[in-house]
């Protein structure tokens, strides 16, 4: 599903990432984790497109990240999920627009849409205000909008950049129940976090990052 | 690609986002009235310097003595001139009851004179092209010199004035309406830039989730192109009233009794012009934004 070989990320000269090489495999589910700056979310964006490594390689369903151009980076993320610690939804857009957005832009049919939409939106409890404009939502619901539209069109790989990092305890546990649900029906994570009870709760392979290197790779598959 | 869904898009930017919208259109119509003032200021300019151009005459007076034959000759000659745009011939008895119909006090002195003093001459309307000092002077000496011809008067002083008028005119036309060209791009693209500024996030939030490049422009450039529509449209009407406003005034005022056709006027093209110009500001700038906000990868 995803490979790393020797990525490296330097920002000013200061290392991001030092050298990173690991394996997740397809319906694994792996957490991320480390003190701030320890490279973590630049970890998420080279794999996602966002940054490009200054060196080695990145396979994302045997895709080199590393090596894709620009105007190819969308037709990469589609078929991933993305989910970060500030929402990113469309305040003046109601749930359902901010849920369906994925689909309308791979085209999919409005009828097939609709369901897909209220499919997810009930998987996360939120079906009942498809009509509220997501500004107005509490964070723990802003939440679980931007979960739902980042599985709403199925992907393989959902990457989560400190999902509760903006939530209280009682609503961190309602994500990470969101997200075990997810991963149970085959969803490959990579959840990014420094909150040690998300690390407990979500039980799967851990990564330790520390200033841009790997040093510990719990349960590790190869 | 949905073309409902991103024209449905656009509407809805348009409404949401009213407020810079709004400030998006006062501009664009500000700045285009300022460019339409300057536009039209130069049109009825040029109308008004072509209308005084064409009122120029040469007169070539023929020698009293001249046979029909030589008279005839002359004329020949003169259709043969590019300068020449039409001939008037005016006969020594034409030239006596003009005379007398403009300067009917002044009529007795010719009543004492021995026949009619007065000589046939040949009035010359001129080609535009041949109006300035120059040629006219070259056109000038040549007629001199046909048999039969005395004298070739024409206004040299009026026209050397307006030559340089025009010239000068012409000059500031081209100088003023670049400056202003220059910034009224530059000031609506500007606007439109820092309204779709604001929306940098959702621009974001459209390329995390797999939307590519078109899909995020096109609602953008068919806002920015309705907004550069409607603000050219604006500006058509403000310009409009100024101009009709200005035609009541002089109209009422008398001062332009008989040369109506001298009063100000708003040429089709200048409409078509002003909207024009605003859907391509408006469409061009947002082109410019869009892209010039996605071309960092994240």
């Amino acid at each position: 599903m995803i490979q790393l070989f020797h990525v490296s990320k330097f920002y000013d000269r200061c290392a991001a990432l030092d050298d990173v090489s690991f394996r997740i495999d397809k319906g694994e589910c792996v957490i991320l984790t480390g003190p701030s700056g320890a490279g973590k979310t630049t970890l998420l964006k080279v794999i996602f497109g966002a940054e490009i490594p200054d060196t080695g390689q990145i396979l994302v369903q045997n895709r080199n990240v590393a090596r894709l151009r620009g105007r190819a980076i969308p037709y990469l993320r589609r078929t991933m999920g993305i989910v970060l610690q500030n929402f990113q939804l469309l305040p003046k857009k109601t749930v359902y627009e901010n849920v369906v957005l994925p689909l309308v832009i791979q085209g999919v049919k409005r009828r097939e849409a609709r369901k897909r939409v209220v499919d997810v939106l009930t998987a996360v409890g939120m079906d009942h205000k498809q009509t509220i404009r997501t500004g107005v939502l509490s964070a723990g619901e802003q939440q679980r909008i931007c979960i739902a539209r980042a599985i709403v069109n199925s992907p393989i790989l959902l990457l989560a950049d400190e999902p509760t990092g903006n939530l209280d305890a009682a609503l961190t546990v309602e994500i990470v129940e969101l997200l075990k649900r997810i991963h149970a029906q085959g969803t490959t994570i990579l959840l990014a976090t420094h909150n040690q009870r998300v690390v407990e709760q979500m039980s799967g392979r851990v990564i330790h990052l520390q200033a841009g290197h790997v040093v510990i790779d719990e349960g590790a598959t190869s | 690609m949905r073309p409902l869904y991103l024209l449905r898009e656009a509407m809805t930017n348009l409404r949401v986002h009213r407020g810079n919208v709004l400030i998006g259109i006062v501009t664009t119509a500000f700045t285009l009235v300022c460019f339409g003032v300057f536009v039209l200021l130069y049109l009825n300019l040029k109308n008004l310097t072509g209308t005084l151009q064409g009122d120029i005459e040469v007169v070539v007076y023929l020698d009293p003595g001249a046979s029909e034959q030589v008279m005839s000759l002359v004329q020949k000659r003169l259709r043969t001139e590019p300068a020449a745009v039409a001939l008037t011939f005016v006969s020594k008895e034409q030239a006596l009851r003009e005379f007398a119909e403009q300067f009917p006090e002044e009529s007795l002195l010719l009543e004492g004179m021995d026949g009619n003093p007065l000589p046939a001459s040949v009035v010359i309307s001129l080609s535009p092209r041949f109006l300035d000092t120059e040629s006219l002077g070259a056109f000038a000496e040549r007629v001199k010199q046909l048999p039969g011809v005395t004298h070739v008067a024409y206004s040299q002083d009026w026209i050397d004035t307006l030559t340089l008028v025009v010239s000068y005119f012409e000059l500031g036309a081209v100088v003023i309406g670049t400056i202003l060209a220059v910034s009224t791009v530059t000031i609506i693209a500007n606007t439109i830039r820092l309204s779709l500024y604001t929306r940098k996030e959702e621009i974001e939030i459209l390329r995390l989730i797999g939307a590519t490049g078109a899909f995020i422009a096109i609602p953008y450039v068919i806002e920015g192109t309705i907004l550069g529509a409607v603000g050219g449209g604006l500006s058509l009407a403000v310009l409009k009233g100024i101009v009709e406003f200005f035609r009541l005034e002089l109209s009422a005022s008398g001062w332009f009794m008989g040369v109506e056709h001298m009063l100000p006027v708003f040429p089709k093209q200048v409409s078509f012009l002003l909207v024009m110009t605003g859907m391509l500001l408006g469409c061009g700038s947002s082109v410019l934004s869009v892209f010039g906000l996605m071309k960092v990868r994240n």
